[in-house]
């Protein structure tokens, strides 16, 4: 297809240099904070950890899953993003297939959902919202707000919109009802468009962690992106304790970094069983025809 | 960092609006049955709940044997011997977050908690204005017991952001002289070079620089050096990883980044005469490599690593500083670290250090109607600090303290069932701190001078390492050189539009001068550019608010004289 020339190869080797760099860069971090997970104290406080353990232990690991919030952080997590995505695919899908197609005052419909997205109310009348609702301290709280996502739909109607109008026509004619069409044609069809604004909404629900401190009264309740964010900021100026000799005992790096890393773990386990959908991207509905 | 402020004064003054709007609408519905709780021999019956706010940060997270916030060793007891159950409401992560949320409650979207821990003096002035929080100028003169009003007097300053037109609307938070701070030094380094500890600022220039240039490690590179502090935050960080002893010593009481008052009158001390030479010399230092050369941007608990892995000499920071920094004793065989007095200004004075007296204060629900009962549990809550009644060791055995073959352990490993760290079970209740009446050291003091261990605090003074012992009792001997901000009010008019933007211009000149980006010269025009854009108006501003707090006599009020 393209000629070996002097000038496409110096591309190539560019090209290998660039992503290998950029394949780096995403990966170290990652790869320094496991060898800080298996470091010990102190070779960690003075800065000796770079990508491979010092003084290797597993002793974070051990202290992590004993550790009764940590667990229990983990759990609503795991809760939250199973119920969140449901409940989210749910009214995405039902939602997106209704604005795939033409009806009257649709546009209008359309342009209502888009007004959420361009102006939202702030945080203080959500959170006046949620408490006026009674969904303080309860997982609904966080799973609820964020349920449906105007973007997403987008998404979704345009993937929805690209599969063609004569299958539709063909199964009406067979005697499919509207739901039956979603179900047995329009769902297989766009998996791919399904499988990856799902991982949207879950990659979202296990990072965010604002909502957790807001509506959690109780640190038990925490989600995990909430619990962690209380661990691993460190104490800096702005908030300069008085104490004496309690701030030494602060938690260990290691015990931070094992934390966070036991926390990325799911979500990138759940990755490449949904990274066959997305290799041929979002836009893939787009030349079906 | 810039962004977020900003956000947050967006969302305060938006919250301002809310409560106006929201305040008219929710203020009536309050009127709760009052519990018919009868206090008999010291206990409530039949018990009633307190509801507090609290901050929870990564100390205070701590629970073991599958312990929570409301359920755990402190709330139980509360609730079978004083009949009161602590229960938190409203729980924040770090500073700003926990801010947040007590401005979303003032919106009147839910019952604000009995108790109000509050760290943020404009959030003190904005719970003031909103009318929501009680006045307990009363109270204290009629419920606070004897011994704990022997501590507020001693700290009469603590009020002046509480006060309003002669009246109390809080109090501070266990108010206690914190410890200063001492100079960590590599000892094993001295020796090898026969050097002595430096007291004056010639002798600490010497002994930093043969840390960078005679090779005190001994492996032939020359990849030490001498001083390592932060300089991200500010020139004067108040805890660990500090600068600010140079400052001092040109500068005498007139310490970066805080308030003096200097005869009455307020002075900023970052425009004060001495920082200019001060500059100087820490910039020679910088370009000869006494210094850790990322200093501007490593904060307070990052500077301290290159010290932990055995790089640098020399670290300045609260007596603890020492737990935190030891492993070097691990990472590099030899090595030791012993506790000095700060060096001496250049006219002979101690150099002076910035001090707390409190970490926030307490604000009450203006429904709250038994401030008795608070009292009452915070009393308790100092039995520890004092070592008398039930808490005169700690406050349970098995989490803070345990008795192991008669004897009272304060050593976490040696505990019957051992623990990775002691509980701070102080810290469960409503205070962020376990309060103490220790001061600087005092106790450390006492021992140093043959007092024998036999309280709860002396016992776990002394089982604390050497090295942080004697930080303490050197802390103690110096007290005098702690300073505490004259200035803890709110933010004044001027100083919301103009401060980020003069302490950031600040910042950023200290820093060129150091790094040799900038002429010496630089700092004169700082200096005039801060007086000339807001500067004189915040002093003006500052002044005011200081004759205005010390105007009324509220001590005597609340019967603190």
């Amino acid at each position: 297809m393209y000629h070996k020339t002097t000038g496409y190869r110096v591309f190539s080797y560019f090209n290998y240099a660039f992503m290998i760099l950029a394949g780096l860069a995403c990966f170290l971090p990652l790869l320094h904070l496991l060898a800080q997970s298996l470091s010990s104290k102190a070779a960690i406080s003075g800065n000796m950890v770079s990508f491979w353990p010092v003084g290797f232990n597993v002793d974070a690991y051990i202290k992590t899953f004993n550790n009764s919030n940590f667990n229990g952080a983990m759990l609503t997590s795991i809760t939250r993003t199973v119920l969140g995505t449901t409940i989210s695919m749910f009214i995405l899908i039902c939602a997106g297939y209704a604005l795939s197609k033409e009806f009257r005052g649709r546009n209008v419909l359309m342009w209502f959902f888009i007004f959420t997205m361009l102006f939202s109310g702030g945080l203080i009348p959500s959170y006046i919202l949620i408490t006026a609702l009674g969904l303080k301290d309860t997982i609904w709280a966080l799973v609820l707000p964020g349920a449906f996502g105007a973007y997403n739909l987008i998404l979704l109607v345009n993937f929805f919109k690209t599969i063609p109008k004569a299958l539709e026509e063909a199964a009406f004619i067979d005697g499919a009802s509207f739901f039956v069409i979603l179900s047995k044609i329009y769902l297989p069809l766009s998996l791919p468009g399904i499988a990856t604004v799902s991982l949207f909404i879950m990659v979202g629900h296990w990072n965010s962690w604002f909502d957790g401190i807001l509506y959690m009264s109780d640190a038990s309740k925490y989600p995990l992106a909430s619990f962690l964010q209380t661990v691993v900021v460190q104490s800096n100026m702005q908030n300069m304790a008085m104490s004496q000799s309690e701030v030494a005992a602060m938690s260990e790096q290691s015990i931070k970094a094992a934390q966070i890393f036991v926390s990325t773990l799911p979500i990138i386990l759940v990755y490449p069983f949904l990274q066959r959908y997305f290799v041929k991207g979002i836009v893939l509905g787009a030349v079906k025809e | 960092m810039k962004k977020r402020t900003h956000l947050w004064k967006m969302v305060s003054m938006v919250m301002l609006s809310a409560i106006l709007v929201a305040g008219c609408s929710k203020g009536e519905s309050a009127s709760e049955t009052a519990p018919a709780s009868v206090l008999k021999d010291g206990k409530y019956d039949p018990p009633f709940t307190i509801t507090i706010a609290k901050q929870q940060d990564e100390n205070a997270g701590k629970y073991i044997n599958g312990e929570t916030l409301n359920d755990n060793v402190l709330t139980r007891w509360g609730e079978q011997n004083l009949g009161i159950k602590i229960q938190t409401t409203l729980l924040g992560g770090d500073a700003s977050q926990y801010n947040t949320k007590l401005r979303l409650a003032l919106t009147g979207s839910e019952k604000l908690p009995d108790v109000l821990p509050v760290y943020d003096t404009m959030l003190v002035n904005d719970l003031i204005d909103s009318g929501q929080v009680k006045e307990i100028t009363e109270d204290i003169s009629t419920y606070m017991p004897d011994r704990i009003k022997d501590i507020y007097k001693q700290y009469p300053t603590t009020f002046n952001p509480v006060v309003r037109e002669g009246k109390v609307y809080g109090m501070a938070i266990a108010p206690n002289l914190t410890e200063g701070e001492v100079m960590l030094i590599r000892q094993d380094w001295l020796d090898k070079l026969n050097l002595k500890a430096p007291t004056t600022i010639e002798e600490f220039e010497q002994v930093i620089a043969a840390f960078t240039n005679e090779d005190p490690d001994g492996n032939g590179k020359k990849d030490t050096y001498g001083f390592t502090f932060s300089g991200k935050d500010s020139y004067n960080t108040g805890w660990v990883s500090d600068p600010v002893m140079i400052f001092s010593a040109y500068t005498g009481k007139h310490l970066p980044r805080q308030w003096h008052n200097d005869n009455g009158k307020l002075t900023y001390g970052s425009v004060a005469p001495g920082n200019k030479e001060a500059l100087a010399k820490l910039r020679d230092w910088y370009a000869k490599g006494y210094l850790n050369k990322e200093l501007a941007t490593q904060g307070a608990w990052d500077a301290l690593s290159d010290f932990t892995e055995g790089k640098a000499g020399i670290i300045i920071g609260r007596p603890w500083l020492y737990d935190s920094v030891k492993d070097v004793e691990k990472n590099v065989d030899g090595a030791k670290i012993s506790a000095y007095p700060t060096i001496q200004g250049v006219n002979g004075d101690k150099t002076y250090q910035s001090a707390q007296l409190n970490d926030g204060v307490f604000m009450f629900n203006k429904d709250f109607q038994n401030m008795e009962a608070f009292f009452l549990y915070y009393d308790k809550m100092y039995d520890a600090a004092f070592s008398t009644g039930e808490f005169k060791y700690g406050y349970a055995q098995g989490y803070d303290y345990d008795i192991v073959n008669d004897k009272v352990t304060f050593d976490p490993t040696k505990f019957n069932t051992p623990l990775e760290a002691v509980q701070g079970v102080g810290k469960m209740a409503f205070t962020k701190n376990t309060p103490s009446v220790d001061g600087p050291g005092q106790s450390y003091y006492d021992l140093a001078n043959g007092v024998k261990a036999d309280t709860g605090v002396l016992i776990q003074s002394a089982s604390k390492d050497q090295t942080t012992q004697d930080g303490y009792r050197i802390s103690y001997e110096n007290r005098d050189v702690l300073l505490p901000n004259e200035f803890n009010g709110p933010p004044t008019p001027t100083m919301q539009n103009v401060w980020e933007q003069l302490t950031t211009m600040e910042q950023e000149t200290f820093t060129k001068i150091i790094y040799g980006n900038e002429p010496l010269e630089a700092f004169d025009t700082f200096v005039k550019q801060w007086h000339e854009k807001g500067g004189d108006t915040v002093i003006e501003e500052v002044n005011e608010w200081y004759n205005q707090a010390s105007e009324t006599d509220v001590m005597t009020l609340m019967n603190l004289k």
